[in-house]
């Protein structure tokens, strides 16, 4: 699915240079279900955003389905996550004006679904993930655990080959975040490839793999058994 | 889609009503007054175009260069020009004169003073204007014809056909009514009541009808088709110098040629070409540009509230814009996006715009007495042009802030809160804030400085006493000298009554007669010319003149007086230019730019002096006995001509008559008791003086109250404007507000640190305005002949007035914002 070739990403402002990636080398394969675990600072989410295409290296290669994409541009990149990446996010991110249904159904807006088939996919999306009886709420009606589930109803109702995940049980009690960690392997279950970035030790357990990152490296890789 | 953005897009307006309100009510009256305003524009520009033959109608215009004066264009000719033109211009197709002839009509007891426009009988087959009753292309064919407006054939014949009918005329025939045409529509320059064929009033201009020199009538042309009008222009100034004679005198030669030069000027043209003109005021292109200016300016103003406002909110849609870049829209799609929002609000202005000058309409034409029309559905223009006009400021408007709002970097908006959201763009509305400023200040100068001339020129010491001052009028023609000089004694014995003179030169008219003058042993070539006024003995006394050398004119000295031989017969021909000229004596009395002119060292040194002037057909030989101040003969706008002011036993055309304060109407009603007894059969026409001079600012008024009344939305939507980002401000401050009471502030502290980061764009704002303003005003002033000088106070003062505008906006939003608990603000993230 996805290869990381001495990947660097450096930040530069006027007076110094931080180095957030350093000769990151990562492959993840289809179907495999990832955590990347590290301290704060270490350089989790920055190695997110590169993978979700949200930010581009400062060099190495980044290889995507058999593309190197580290050189492409924004309107390139973003032709392709859309096609192939969901997200989901610590804080959620919903659009406060829209409503439930509104809120995933804006991730199909700009695929060209006609509408008839949007309604029925974004139905079948939130009766997965069990929030289908609120539809018609607004996010700020809901508690996190259910807005939660919205997003992730958001992430995969465009059918993603893979979810990126950045701390998707960061905001949630502990009953809510071991739901999301179960709704997660039942996608991955069905094939979807899910790299999640997490601190939860716990919740890290429910990948095939585990990578610690430290001060931009790669320290470690345990493969689990499933 | 669509439908998405727009469901966006409306819940956003709903949710943060203050920031659409402020927006669409900012927009709507942005709107408003610019369609006001080119409403206003339209209507000045498209003058006369409703002639079928508009393109081919020209008017001429004399431009005369008195000696010793500045040039004056002045929208009449002589009587000859029209006909010698016709001949050696095989390019025109028809000529038409019009000569005001002032006539008193009468039904029954009752008499009335009308002014009739004599014009040649072409003039209706060159103009079509429509005609209710008659026939356009015969109505002048009879001599004794009558054309009416409507308004005037409903006075005289109320509901009855007044077609066939007669009217009696004072002192003439009486005359057949020949056609009914509709009230001067408001875009025309023509100001036309009663209309008659030139052969009914012929006979009093007889001895115009050759003369050169005197400028009464205006002349229209219809070119043929294709004639280039340019060309024409080209050979007139050569033409005009052998088609006018030279006049000899012993005072010297004058080739009228080298005086008068013609031009010609298309009828669409007239009204945007300002000369004088016994037609209906006209504008300038550059008071339609100012006003077109303004228009754009609050517009601008309008634009930039938009800008600052979605930029200030860019952190609450920061998220939205970021998820919808994650789930796959392009920054295209985004842009779009916004540029729709951006529009939606400008529509939904341009609606409540519509119903604004809908309501503001009757009142603005009232006002500026045009006939303006605002009719989406009989207009085919005017749908479009709105829609054009949203669709620039809804893009203009939504440009800046959909590519800002579409730059966000999603990933770091989404991990934290703000933090993806630029900080620079706080400087740009801090630099928006400061134009709109600037403009804003820049218009309270210019309001001001156009205030101050107007006030300036209205109560200008014009040289006289304008106060107290009645002109009479309405003498029959050649009226009788010693039944004028009765009049006046039994004027001045009236109890309320200071003093009455006669004469023939009132401030604040339009007539002059010049004449040229040579001083004893000055050369032959040298031409002078001064202004000619006879007056009656009490002159002086009962304008309120001021003598500032030598003596007045006294009755008791015989001397004083010049004493014509009765007027030749009309008809009669002129002397020849070498025949021998009676000579007259008399006193003259001077002003101080004719002393000037004739080159006295002073006031004093003219005291006792003579020199000779050309009096018609004979020679004047004048002793200057006084001098008095320079006074206003017209506006303030108009220089003053070097003038002499002589007694002679010819008739008057008006009667000044001073009157004291006390009962003006009692005194007014023994007044015309007093011309009733004199002249039964002819109504006193009867004007103040002050009426008069104020009449002659009506059009700087009104212009001034627009203007000011334009500024006034523009500063108030730039308060809007601020008002809304001065509340977001604090919105995105609360945090710190909270924290900076917590540590100690005071109420006043929070709010001395919101006002002052609001005075600073301020400030900064009048290092922009003022020699902006500095420099538009100064060059609009010069315009005048006299004018005020720039008063930098008043430039400090506007900046004053909008930094206390501007405090008054923020300040009341801080103290609610700083008064509220700490707490509050704290809990806020």
């Amino acid at each position: 699915m996805l290869k990381l070739v001495d990947l660097v990403k450096a930040y530069r402002t006027e007076e110094v240079e931080t180095t957030a990636l350093n000769s990151v080398n990562i492959h993840v394969r289809d179907g495999e279900f990832v955590a990347i675990m590290g301290p704060s600072g270490c350089g989790k989410s920055s190695l997110l955003n590169i993978i979700g295409m949200l930010d581009t290296p400062s060099s190495g290669q980044y290889w995507f389905n058999g593309e190197d994409v580290s050189t492409y541009g924004e309107r390139k990149l973003a032709d392709i996550r859309k096609k192939n990446i969901g997200f989901i996010f610590q804080s959620f991110n919903l659009i406060d004006e829209l409503t439930v249904f509104e809120n995933v159904e804006l991730a199909l807006l700009y695929h060209d679904i006609p509408a008839r088939e949007r309604k029925e996919r974004v139905k079948a999306a939130l009766a997965k993930v069990n929030i289908g009886h609120r539809e018609s709420h607004l996010p700020q009606q809901l508690s996190g655990g259910q807005q939660q589930r919205v997003a992730i109803a958001r992430a995969v109702v465009a059918k993603p080959k893979m979810l990126l995940a950045d701390e998707p049980t960061g905001n949630l009690d502990s009953a809510n975040g071991d739901e999301v960690m179960r709704m997660l392997t039942d996608l991955n279950a069905e094939g979807t490839t899910i790299v999640m970035v997490t601190h939860s030790m716990p919740h890290a357990q429910y990948a095939t793999r585990i990578i610690n990152l430290f001060d931009g490296q790669v320290v470690a890789e345990n493969l689990r058994a499933a | 889609m669509l439908k998405n953005y727009l469901m966006v897009a409306f819940r956003n307006l709903l949710k943060h009503k203050l920031y659409s309100a402020i927006n669409i009510a900012g927009l709507a009256v942005g709107l408003a007054t610019c369609v006001l305003i080119l409403l206003f524009v339209r209507n000045e520009t498209t003058h006369d175009r409703f002639f079928t033959d508009a393109d081919r109608l020209y008017q001429v215009v004399i431009r005369a260069q008195l000696p010793g004066r500045q040039a004056d264009n002045v929208a009449a000719t002589m009587l000859p020009l029209a006909a010698a033109l016709k001949e050696s211009f095989p390019e025109i197709e028809k000529t038409a004169r019009v000569v005001q002839s002032p006539t008193v009509f009468k039904r029954g007891d009752d008499s009335f003073s009308e002014t009739v426009r004599l014009v040649d009988p072409d003039f209706f087959r060159m103009f079509d204007f429509p005609f209710l009753r008659g026939d356009r292309m015969t109505a002048l064919d009879e001599p004794n014809g009558i054309v009416l407006t409507e308004s005037m054939a409903k006075k005289y014949f109320k509901d009855s056909d007044p077609l066939g009918q007669t009217l009696e005329v004072d002192g003439a025939e009486p005359a057949k009514v020949t056609g009914v045409i509709s009230d001067m529509p408001s875009d025309t320059h023509f100001d036309l009541e009663i209309i008659r064929p030139y052969a009914a009033g012929a006979a009093a201009l007889r001895g115009l009808e050759t003369n050169w020199g005197g400028i009464c009538c205006e002349t229209y042309l219809l070119l043929k088709p294709g004639a280039d009008a340019a060309a024409i222009n080209a050979r007139l100034p050569a033409w005009i110098k052998t088609a006018a004679p030279t006049l000899n005198s012993p005072q010297g030669s004058i080739n009228l040629g080298e005086i008068f030069t013609p031009r010609i000027r298309n009828v669409k043209d007239i009204h945007t070409d300002p000369v004088q003109s016994s037609m209906r005021p006209s504008t300038s292109y550059a008071e339609i540009l100012t006003f077109a200016a303004v228009a754009v300016l609050v517009l601008a103003i309008a634009s930039i509230n938009f800008m600052n406002l979605a930029t200030a909110r860019a952190t609450q849609r920061a998220r939205e814009v970021s998820v919808r870049k994650v789930v796959g829209a392009s920054r295209g799609q985004i842009i779009m996006q916004f540029i729709g929002e951006s529009l939606m609000l400008t529509l939904i202005g341009l609606l409540l715009s519509i119903a604004l000058v809908e309501l503001a309409l009757p009142a603005y034409s009232a006002f500026l007495d045009k006939e303006l029309t605002f009719n989406l559905f009989t207009d085919p223009l005017l749908g479009p042009a709105l829609l054009g006009l949203a669709l620039v400021v809804g893009v203009a408007g939504g440009a800046y802030p959909a590519f800002f709002l579409s730059s966000f970097n999603p990933a770091r908006v989404l991990k934290g809160a703000s933090s993806g959201v630029g900080g620079g763009s706080g400087r740009l509305r801090m630099t928006l804030v400061v134009v709109q400023f600037a403009i804003s200040i820049a218009l309270m100068v210019a309001t001001a400085v156009v205030y101050g001339q107007l006030l300036y020129a209205q109560n200008k010491n014009l040289g006289f006493d304008k106060e107290n001052t009645v002109i009479l009028s309405g003498f029959p023609r050649g009226a009788d000298r010693e039944r004028q000089q009765t009049l006046a004694n039994s004027l001045a014995k009236l109890d309320g009554v200071a003093s009455a003179a006669g004469t023939d030169v009132t401030p604040g008219d339009g007539n002059e007669i010049n004449t040229n003058v040579r001083m004893p042993g000055a050369d032959p070539n040298q031409l002078l010319v001064l202004r000619q006024a006879t007056v009656d003995w009490d002159y002086v006394k009962t304008l309120g003149l001021q003598l500032v050398a030598g003596r007045d004119f006294d009755r008791s000295r015989p001397a004083d007086q010049l004493i014509f031989p009765p007027q030749p017969a009309p008809g009669a021909a002129p002397p020849a230019d070498n025949a021998e000229r009676p000579v007259h004596s008399g006193s003259v009395i001077l002003n101080e730019a004719a002393v000037k002119r004739l080159g006295f060292t002073s006031n004093e040194d003219a005291l006792g002096k003579e020199f000779e002037a050309g009096g018609g057909a004979s020679t004047l030989k004048l002793t200057i006995i006084g001098v008095i101040a320079d006074f206003h003969f017209r506006s303030v706008h108009d220089p003053i001509a070097p003038a002499m002011f002589y007694v002679d036993n010819g008739s008057f055309s008006d009667m000044l008559v001073r009157i004291k304060g006390g009962d003006t109407q009692k005194t007014l009603a023994a007044v015309e008791r007093v011309w009733r007894d004199m002249y039964p059969t002819r109504p006193m026409q009867r004007e103040f003086l002050d009426t008069r001079i104020e009449n002659l600012y009506v059009r700087e008024a009104k212009t001034s109250q627009m203007f000011a009344t334009f500024s006034g939305l523009a500063i108030l939507i730039a308060c809007l404007g601020l008002f809304g980002l001065a509340s977001f401000t604090a919105e995105r401050r609360t945090k710190e507000i909270g924290l900076r009471k917590v540590l100690g502030a005071s109420v006043l502290d929070i709010v001395r640190l919101l006002v002052w980061q609001f005075s600073k764009p301020v400030l900064v704002a009048n290092l922009i305005a003022w020699p902006a303003a500095w420099y538009f005003m100064d060059r609009w002033l010069n315009g005048f002949s006299f004018r005020i000088d720039l008063n930098p106070l008043l430039f400090v003062a506007a900046g004053g007035l909008a930094l206390l505008i501007a405090w008054a906006t923020v300040g009341l939003h801080a103290a609610r914002v700083a008064q509220a608990k700490p707490v509050t603000a704290l809990r806020y993230e």
